[in-house]
């Protein structure tokens, strides 16, 4: 349903995404089979492409020509892409999107050569762009990024956080490459400072908001929603906002305790869920999405009058409302 | 020229490298940028050699530097369950490693690097991976593989500033060095993926490692120096450089 609701909402881009799908494919082409296998592992794999389309809705506001955006749109993809192979051997998945993940399906090894061929391919497709600035964005997004992983490895079993912690984190995490995605977009194509500062605002609040809802769906969507089990952010000891939000909770205490100690039991794990679910860290999660949304939303208020503003209205309500 | 200037000028090299990618949580857990000396020495031969060497090849030659680090700091990810701290942020390393060089580059608009680079680790990843291949190769193309692997993010900056004729001398050095690590390792019982594979399809071609790696060694050395013995544009300090750095048999590395 979520999913029919997506494509709806990209139907009238449907042919650019199209135009995206084939240069992602192209992209990871490789002499190599086993890269290749990865790869169209990955590409089956699916997701919701949503950085490609930011690319292309910023872009909207400028001289828009799909096959100079998509030179930007696969990059951005591609790099999103091959942090997630690096991140699922960093925290020992074995699933994702309900596929095994290429550490899992191969080893660690595979996963990292995989990952490096993917970011290499990214940055040479970057350079059919002789605009510096264009580079200077994506590069300096992709070092925050990293930055924003050492902090959350730190940041791992570490109850003594605040919500400033949290959102530093996922800041860097996720609403950084989002927010550049729609600043690319609009670089790329010749957009105005102005629209383009608020486009790259746009990209962080949409960004800020789209991370916390995913972090409320690791707890209340069902295993299969989720293609591995709820709960796995803090299995792996990220604490995310619900969590946060119930630390000094009695009742959370003794389940994070054997979290810790890697002493949950399956039960104790459906037990623990069912309790975060009924608790109202769930609804002051949702009201923290909200507010970034509306900021969000008056972002788009700022951009000059175009005909996509009711695109970027309706894909930063469905982000932050989405159930899967 | 001497080998203390030489050592020097590794050593200031490599303080540069380690200045562009400090980071003080990565560095507490897993410790300096791992450099192999040899691709730094190689690295540097034109400059040694007195080429046209400004402030664009230093930085330049930095970034080969860094992206070295970040691909040596993904080879120290363990097949199976990297799930302890250092060898996380070990992954995080050779990204932000990554990262660092695309921004040195971009900061600099040295954009015909990023694309040089970019394709010599693509090109170098999928040699990497053939060891985990199912389809085997053959001896040559396994020593092709190395050569990729060791020398091909050099011959991609030698490319862009015009050193190719370096090239030859430094991907049989490369090699040669690697196969001798690689020969070393495997008498002390400890061998490594690439030997394995090695021994296969030496197997398959009816020979023995030892026989085969040790003719490949000597059949190197003597074609290098040959090819030194001919580089009408290396100057003789250089040459002697180069002669005795083959002569080394264990690389140096500080990983």
């Amino acid at each position: 349903m979520e999913k029919m609701r997506l494509k709806l909402l990209y139907s009238d881009l449907k042919s650019d995404i199209d135009i995206i799908e084939r240069e992602l494919e192209q992209a990871l082409n490789s002499s190599s089979y086993l890269i290749n296998d990865a790869s169209l592992h990955l590409l089956q794999a699916g997701g919701k492409r949503i950085r490609p389309i930011f690319v292309l809705l910023g872009a909207k506001f400028g001289d828009y020509d799909i096959q100079k955006m998509k030179d930007v749109a696969v990059p951005v993809e591609l790099i999103h892409m091959a942090s997630l192979v690096h991140d699922d051997v960093i925290d020992d998945s074995d699933m994702r999107r309900g596929r095994p993940t290429v550490k899992s399906q191969w080893n660690n090894r595979v996963a990292m050569y995989t990952g490096d061929f993917i970011f290499a391919r990214a940055l040479e497709y970057m350079t059919k762009f002789d605009d510096l600035r264009i580079h200077q964005i994506l590069a300096r997004t992709m070092v925050e990024i990293c930055n924003g992983e050492v902090i959350q490895i730190e940041d791992k079993f570490r109850l003594e956080q605040g919500l400033k912690d949290y959102f530093r984190r996922i800041k860097r995490k996720t609403a950084l490459l989002i927010s550049s995605s729609c600043e690319l977009g609009a670089v790329a194509a010749g957009v105005d400072e102005k629209t383009t500062r608020h486009l790259k605002r746009f990209g962080y609040f949409v960004g800020m908001s789209f991370q916390i809802i995913d972090d409320v769906l690791d707890i209340v969507a069902t295993d299969k929603e989720l293609g591995k089990p709820a709960g796995s952010d803090l299995l792996q000891g990220n604490i995310t906002l619900p969590i946060l939000l119930l630390k000094d909770d009695p009742m959370m205490q003794p389940y994070l305790a054997k979290v810790f100690a890697g002493t949950l039991l399956e039960t104790e794990r459906q037990q623990m869920l069912e309790y975060v679910r009924q608790s109202s860290a769930i609804q002051q999660a949702n009201r923290m999405s909200d507010h970034y949304l509306k900021k969000a939303l008056k972002e788009i208020e700022a951009l000059p009058k175009h005909p996509i503003k009711k695109k970027l209205r309706d894909v930063a309500l469905f982000m932050g409302k989405r159930k899967f | 020229m001497n080998a203390t200037y030489i050592q020097n000028s590794i050593a200031q090299f490599k303080t540069e490298i380690f200045m562009d990618v400090r980071h003080r949580t990565l560095q507490k857990y897993t410790g300096d940028p791992v450099l192999d000396e040899n691709h730094l020495f190689y690295l540097l031969v034109p400059f040694l050699n007195g080429e046209q060497w400004q402030q664009e090849q230093r930085e330049a030659a930095i970034t080969v530097g860094i992206v070295y680090a970040a691909l040596a700091a993904h080879d120290h990810i363990k097949e199976q369950d990297a799930t302890s701290k250092e060898q996380q942020l070990t992954v995080l390393a050779g990204d932000f490693y990554s990262g660092r060089y695309y921004e040195v580059l971009a900061m600099s608009g040295n954009i015909g690097l990023i694309r040089n680079l970019s394709q010599g680790i693509a090109k170098r990843c999928e040699h990497q991976i053939k060891v985990y291949e199912a389809e085997t190769q053959s001896v040559a193309q396994w020593f092709g593989s190395i050569s990729c692997i060791e020398s091909h993010l050099i011959a991609q900056f030698f490319e862009l500033y015009a050193f190719e004729h370096y090239m030859p001398i430094v991907e049989k050095s490369l090699l040669l060095l690697r196969l001798e690590r690689e020969w070393s390792t495997y008498q002390l019982g400890q061998v490594s993926l690439m030997s394995q594979v090695l021994e296969g399809s030496i197997q398959q071609a009816n020979g023995t490692y030892n026989h085969v790696i040790q003719e490949k060694i000597v059949q190197l050395k003597a074609e290098l120096v040959q090819l030194i013995h001919q580089a009408t544009f290396l100057q003789d300090d250089i040459k002697q450089a180069l002669y005795a750095h083959v002569e080394v048999s264990v690389a140096s590395t500080n990983g």
